[in-house]
């Protein structure tokens, strides 16, 4: 089992991710905002992470993934994003984010659960 | 000219006699006054050409042989000034001869001596004929030049007007060459020069022409238009909209084609902040939705074996989710029907103090449950407002509802109304955490929220403060905010008297 570390700004979504992970034996530690996250990350050195794409700021999700990935922080990460695509929130392949994984809110647990499996086995 | 009014038929005809044989000059006079004619008589050529040349006669009749000029001689001078008088000779030595000379000179008839008077009337009355009709050609032939000069200038007016439009025109002929192009197609495709005689494809973007090429190719449809938007300096800086239309010759076939470049950059930043907006509504919109799907989940979930406690702690929190979605959906239809101005107002005098009071009364049990000290100073010479309570009211329920939500328990609301010149000025001070000057600049936009240590755990929709403002532009008013971080914030509402005005 896993030590997963979820960042979000929501506390209701913080709680159900927490809920369905601990369901199925991880470990779960929260972040409401990037910076306690960012901490989280670099002490307890999780196997996962699961980030919120917009939290304070639109993009806010993206400057803690960059931020991860320029410090050779390679843990992979499964980004929730509540915007589609199809409202403006489209990307070049240049500025594609360094995640390894998109998930559109909302979510099912056996969807969470599917794609944190996957991604912890690449691992 | 009188001659407009004359008709052959009613109006006799002026008619200059020259003849310097006396009883002939005054017979022939007297015989054609006698039929109505206005007739003057000169005795000699030199006199001929004299009155022949101040006056416009409709008709002279001159004698071929006459001391001093001949008949012929007269007739030339008198169509130098007079062209349009009509000459008659008269001669008794008629011959084929003078007959084609005075013909090819300009004389109308001619007549031998001694004349019958019929023959006389006869003459002159087609002599009449021609004159009316010279004059009604030539009248004609005036106002033909005179729209041909209207014409003339409408083109240069024209012109003036394709150049000076702010829309690029440009016209390709079949050649693809530039046949018409004015200063606009400069600007707006953000190129130095553009001449007639160039060729379109090497200077005017391929988007264009291969829609110019496109109508040129299509057999059909000549009366079909294409449009196509292009970036022509990137990150928005300039967008313009080509629209290609062809130009018909009168028989139906291609002339060319006239391409309408508009700049479109205005527009194009619109629909940016529009699909920005949509997008943050969307993801406004689906958080909620989020939280609730995410415990509705659980709940359905029977493996998790929630406890009681649990379930109704999930019940309850997707409650306050559903009801923060309903309030967001309502705010945005506030926010809709106020840009559409389908927003029915119900105008009415109303009493500020009284909103005020009944506003903080409705919300006096978030003020308890933190504390909260309201210290209320109202001048007693506020007018009523004509204005509609219910939009006053969200106003003072917004702006009171943020100084309880950032407000720190314990301390307390200032709301001071008071009559300033022509404004009612509405003061609201809180003692709550206030804010940085760059939470500030934003505080008026959509969906913005303070975010930082002290603002967590506070709801809203984060367009309170967005229909505040748009509440207060429509009534002419003016909205303030000064804060200071960590200490608080001050809302300065200054509404004008004659709201309606």
């Amino acid at each position: 089992m896993a030590l997963i570390t979820v960042i979000d700004d929501d506390p209701d979504i913080l709680e159900t991710s927490t809920l369905v992970l601990k369901s199925k034996g991880h470990e779960v530690l929260t972040a409401s905002n990037p910076d306690d996250g960012y901490k989280l990350i670099t002490e307890k050195k999780p196997d996962l992470v699961i980030l919120d794409v917009m939290m304070d700021e639109p993009d806010d999700g993206f400057f803690l993934a960059q931020k991860l990935r320029k410090e050779k922080i390679t843990t992979p990460i499964l980004m929730y994003t509540s915007v589609s695509k199809t409202v403006g929130f489209e990307y070049g392949a240049g500025e594609m984010v360094p995640v390894d994984e998109f998930v559109e809110k909302p979510i099912t647990p056996n969807e969470l659960i599917e794609k944190v499996d996957k991604l912890l086995q690449k691992k | 000219m009188i001659e407009e009014q004359k008709n052959s038929n009613d109006l006799k005809p002026n008619i200059l006699i020259v003849d310097d044989e006396k009883g002939l000059r005054e017979g022939t006079k007297r015989l054609l006054e006698g039929e109505g004619y206005s007739v003057q008589a000169a005795e000699n050529g030199t006199e001929g050409i004299r009155l022949g040349t101040s006056e416009d006669f409709d008709i002279a009749i001159l004698d071929l042989k006459m001391a001093d000029y001949d008949g012929m001689e007269v007739l030339q001078e008198i169509k130098k000034v007079r062209q349009n008088t009509v000459c008659l000779i008269a001669t008794a030595f008629a011959s084929f001869d003078t007959a084609i000379e005075a013909t090819r000179l300009g004389a109308f008839a001619y007549i031998p001596k001694p004349f019958a008077p019929e023959e006389l009337f006869y003459q002159i009355q087609q002599a009449y004929k021609h004159r009316l009709l010279t004059l009604e050609s030539e009248k004609l032939k005036k106002e033909r030049e005179e729209n041909l000069l209207e014409l003339a200038s409408e083109k240069s007016r024209l012109n003036t007007i394709i150049k000076s439009i702010n829309d690029g025109v440009i016209v390709i002929n079949k050649t693809g060459e530039i046949v018409y192009t004015n200063n606009a197609v400069l600007k707006n495709l953000n190129i130095n020069e553009l001449n007639i005689g160039d060729v379109a494809s090497e200077k005017i973007p391929a988007t264009i022409t291969d829609l110019v090429n496109k109508i040129f190719d299509s057999s059909d449809k000549k009366d079909k238009s294409y449009s196509t938007q292009i970036e022509i300096k990137p990150n928005n800086e300039l967008f313009v909209e080509a629209v290609c239309s062809p130009v018909p010759q009168p028989d139906g076939s291609l002339a060319g084609v006239i391409v309408v470049i508009r700049n479109i950059t205005e527009f194009k930043k619109i629909e940016m902040i529009k699909s920005q907006f949509v997008s943050m509504v969307a993801h406004e919109l689906k958080a909620p939705i989020a939280a609730v799907q995410g415990f509705i989940n659980l709940l359905l979930d029977d493996q998790l074996n929630l406890d009681e406690e649990k379930k109704k702690d999930f019940l309850s929190r997707s409650e306050v989710r559903l009801k923060s979605l309903l309030t967001l959906v309502n705010d945005l239809l506030d926010i809709s029907r106020m840009e559409m101005k389908t927003k029915q107002r119900e105008l009415q005098n109303i009493n500020v103090i009284d909103c005020m009071e009944s506003t903080i009364e409705l919300m006096q049990f978030e003020i308890s449950k933190r504390n909260l000290k309201i210290e209320k100073n109202y001048s007693k010479d506020i007018p009523l407002l004509h204005a509609d309570p219910n939009e006053i009211t969200r106003v003072f329920t917004n702006i009171i509802s943020n100084a309880v939500k950032y407000n720190k328990d314990n301390g307390s609301i200032d709301i001071d109304l008071s009559l300033q010149k022509n404004y009612v000025s509405i003061k609201i001070s809180d003692t709550g955490i206030g804010m940085k000057q760059e939470e500030k600049e934003k505080l008026f936009s959509e969906f913005f929220r303070a975010k930082n240590e002290h603002t967590r755990g506070i709801g809203g929709t984060g367009l309170g403060l967005t229909i505040v403002k748009r509440i207060i532009d429509s009534y002419y008013g003016k909205i303030e905010v000064e804060s200071s971080y960590g200490n608080g914030t001050t809302f300065i509402i200054n509404l004008p008297i004659n709201l309606t005005n």
